[in-house]
């Protein structure tokens, strides 16, 4: 038994552990309740008060408890005598005012509804036996734990619930609240760097890759030294069902294309509303009609975290294009996701694009790898890194233009792409008909190729006088040249005209 | 050295007897005084206990019963009269002067009534320094004397003679008030001068009388001093528990909590079984019978009955300090927390 605690369990409970551990479920406490409780004293009238010894938990009885002059006598006697903490039966003080004392002499009192003798007992039971009460509250949390299931929210609910006085959230790893309470969120820090007044205590949950899915974290005000060792069990004994339900989610969504898909959408589209909200708002809370609810929201974000897919941080988009229309998206998938790990696949203009949280460079790595293990010619495309989710629809984009412009089997880059890359993806070949149509008045006067020669220069360089230059020429001899086009009639003052041609003289000289 | 209470000095009297009185109404106050007024006639001769004959025949006379019956139930005016004079022909000898039970509002001016009614002087002293619920709760008490034979007249012509052992006298006395109407005069410890000078709390009617004089300081009603426990304000008004059931008195205990505004602001509890028992701030008793507690109302100045307590009202809590007899080890057992039924 003693190789699974941590150091801790053999210290004294704390009147907060009385009350949070189970062994005074359901009583009120007031006040901070951090002192160890070393032993009971029963006391049925208050002149017992006087040989009551240090770190005791006073529990009333009899006339000590009669009325609420008593207690307050009695509050104030243990308070002198340096007392753990005064137990009361509920109908001996109004709440009230046993609050308002307490909190003014510092001194912890609780009230039950029970019998105090019973309570009496059981409160000795756990002073004289810290480890035994602490490992009642760990085998309780199991059975508890086993009842919930393979649910996030579920297994954050029961952590919430069996440990009264500590928060416990589920972080993702970018340290964003997934599901249990905000607080706990808040006081998120590495493990052993205790906040003000408080302790913490974290647990991993692995993902399948062997990285960190997310991160248990749990939090409090008590100042009891067993506590957080506690805390940190019980935390461990959540790992499990977390893992088995991140496992189940991405289990769900391999099978189902649909379902991932329309998973990433709808995460794009939370992403998208955020951002709205905040620039609208000014950062100020007002949710829009538009927006995704909360709850939602934050559903759609644990699922894809489940999923393992990045839902935080530099994003890159990327879009696999089939070169003959789509194909089987389950399929391509599997393999998208064989090559690029966990990411989403979604049906996107004429391919499946999704984004990853590796960098353009290694992304068009692994493209580069995935495109030949497809059943059909691809080219691929890889967007522009962004900062994080709402700006994705933009890397997409890119990576859409960047794969329709990339060869068969090749991979391009957004963040690379110019004007030669453009004009590099025309279809040269299907082209050269229509320019062939368009210049024939031309082509027809134009036996050598110089007045070919002659329009691509003045168009490209934008005047006859650095065409000229260009084509070690004098400058007359090409505005005689630019006579005879006009006169094929070609009207070189009209805009339209000008970028036909010049599109035509490229495709026919390149 | 006799003197004189004249018209003018009742009104200062009476004025005196309210300042730390509880349970005084307007009405039957109002009322005492009036009835006062119509049978002082030229004044009420007060002389102090050693100056009449050491055997002269002393009786105490007081109001028993609700202040508020009094009000409501008017009395026929002869009360008093018909008590001492019971009381006299059970002890076959005529009364030679009347004194006070106790000084608090009514209880005040009616030994005054009889005095003047009876053409008695009446003795500078009362039997209690203060006031208690208990006919047996007396100096008088205290130093052996006995309340009975006690001769009661009711509001409706009423007569009974009461005969026991002292510590009957209370319990055979309450349903027989109860049963005339909820109030009678009483007429009762009737004891000589030598004794009465050794067991009465002396000077307290010519003190009160300084007391009530316009512009003189509340602590001129105190003889034995009085302190300022806090000032506080009201938080709630419950019933209480935890009190002995042995202890019969006439009302329910009850329990006043108040928060001081300022200062250290600490909770106070009023315990009260009749009166002000226990006072505990921030736990801590500070305050008990046989002292008397009283709240004074901060808007008014005037004393706040426990059954007038609510909610949001400041009062000022004043303990005024009991005569020295009753903090003896026999007036702590008569008059002490243990005798309201709390055991500290």
């Amino acid at each position: 038994m003693t190789g699974v605690r941590a150091p801790g369990w053999e210290a004294p409970v704390t009147v907060t552990e009385l009350v949070n551990a189970g062994t005074l479920a359901g009583a009120r406490m007031y006040g901070a309740g951090e002192n160890p409780v070393r032993g009971v004293r029963i006391v049925d009238e208050l002149s017992v008060l006087g040989t009551v010894a240090p770190h005791t938990a006073v529990v009333l009885i009899g006339t000590a408890a009669s009325g609420g002059w008593a207690v307050e006598m009695a509050m104030r006697r243990a308070w002198e005598q340096a007392a753990a903490c005064v137990i009361a039966p509920s109908a001996g003080l109004s709440e009230s005012s046993g609050e308002v004392l307490a909190e003014r002499l510092g001194i912890t009192l609780i009230f039950v509804d029970e019998d105090p003798l019973l309570v009496a007992v059981r409160v000795a039971s756990a002073a004289s036996r810290p480890d035994a009460a602490r490992m009642q509250l760990v085998a309780r949390c199991a059975t508890r734990l086993a009842e919930a299931g393979t649910s996030a929210r579920r297994v954050l609910g029961v952590l919430n619930a069996e440990l009264p006085g500590t928060s416990v959230a589920f972080l993702d790893r970018h340290g964003l609240l997934l599901a249990g309470r905000r607080d706990a969120a808040a006081g998120g820090r590495p493990e052993g760097e205790e906040a003000i007044g408080g302790w913490s205590a974290q647990a991993e949950v692995p993902d399948q890759e062997g990285g960190v899915l997310g991160t248990l974290v749990a939090g409090g005000s008590s100042r009891s030294p067993g506590w957080p060792s506690v805390v940190r069990t019980v935390l461990s004994l959540a790992v499990a069902p977390l893992t088995a339900w991140a496992a189940r989610e991405r289990l769900r969504a391999c099978r189902d294309f649909a379902r991932q898909a329309s998973l990433a959408e709808r995460l794009l589209a939370e992403a998208a509303t955020t951002e709205a909200d905040l620039a609208s708002a000014d950062g100020t809370a007002s949710a829009s009609a538009t927006a995704v609810p909360e709850e939602e929201a934050g559903a759609v974000r644990m699922a894809a975290v489940a999923l393992g897919w990045p839902v935080r941080g530099p994003l890159t988009g990327y879009q696999v294009r089939p070169a003959s229309g789509a194909g089987d998206a389950a399929l391509a998938q599997t393999l998208i996701t064989a090559a690029l790990g966990q990411v989403p696949v979604t049906v996107r203009g004429e391919g499946w694009a999704g984004w990853s949280a590796l960098d353009p460079a290694e992304l068009t790595v692994r493209l580069e790898r995935c495109l030949p293990t497809m059943p059909w010619p691809c080219s691929a495309g890889v967007g522009a890194q962004v900062p994080g989710l709402e700006a994705a629809g933009e890397s997409l984009t890119g990576a859409e233009a960047a794969a329709a412009m990339a060869g068969p089997g090749t991979v391009a880059r957004a963040d690379e792409m110019g004007p030669a890359e453009l004009l590099g993806a025309l279809p040269s070949r299907a082209l050269r008909a229509p320019a062939t149509v368009i210049l024939r008045p031309l082509l027809t006067i134009d036996r050598d190729g110089t007045l070919l020669e002659t329009l691509a220069a003045v168009l490209d360089e934008g005047g006859a006088l650095k065409a000229a230059e260009r084509l070690g020429v004098h400058r007359n001899t090409v505005t005689t040249r630019l006579d005879r086009i006009k006169a094929a009639g070609f009207d070189l003052d009209d805009p339209a005209t000008r970028l036909a041609l010049q599109l035509a003289c490229h495709v026919m000289l390149r | 050295m006799s003197r004189l209470i004249d018209l003018d000095e009742l009104g200062r009297f009476s004025a005196g007897a309210r300042v730390f009185a509880t349970g005084a109404g307007d009405s039957p106050y109002h009322l005492a005084l009036d009835w006062a007024r119509s049978v002082a006639g030229k004044g009420v001769e007060l002389v102090t206990a050693g100056e009449l004959k050491p055997e002269t025949l002393c009786v105490a006379v007081s109001l028993a019963g609700s202040t508020t019956a009094l009000g409501e139930h008017l009395p026929r005016g002869d009360e008093p009269e018909r008590a001492v004079r019971a009381l006299e022909r059970r002890l076959g000898e005529r009364a030679g002067a009347v004194v006070a039970l106790n000084l608090a509002a009514e209880n005040a001016l009616v030994p005054l009534i009889a005095a003047a009614m009876l053409r008695l002087p009446l003795v500078d002293g009362d039997g209690s320094g203060r006031v208690f619920p208990l006919v047996e709760q007396t100096t008088y008490a205290l130093g052996g004397m006995s309340p009975a034979p006690l001769a009661l007249a009711g509001g409706s012509g009423e007569l009974i003679l009461l005969e026991t052992e002292a510590g009957r006298v209370e319990e055979l006395l309450r349903p027989v008030v109860l049963a005339v109407g909820g109030w009678a005069v009483v007429a009762c410890y009737p004891m000589a001068a030598a004794d009465l000078a050794r067991v009465l709390v002396p000077g307290t009617v010519s003190l009160l009388i300084r007391a009530g004089t316009p512009g003189a300081p509340r602590s001129a009603a105190a003889p034995f001093g009085v302190r300022r426990l806090c000032r506080g304000l009201i938080l709630s008004v419950e019933g209480s528990t935890g009190h002995d059931a042995e202890v019969s008195l006439p009302s329910q205990p009850s329990s006043i909590v108040l928060r001081e505004p300022d200062g250290m602001r600490r909770l106070v509890r009023l315990e009260a079984h009749n009166e002000i028992v226990l006072a505990l701030a921030d736990g801590a008793v500070v305050a008990t019978v046989p002292d008397q507690i009283c709240m004074i109302c901060t808007g008014d100045g005037m004393v706040v009955d426990v059954d007038e307590a609510r909610p949001g009202l400041e009062v000022d809590i004043m303990v005024v300090k009991a005569a020295p007899v009753w903090h003896t080890e026999r007036g702590l057992a008569l008059g002490g927390p243990r005798a309201f039924g709390i055991a500290l």
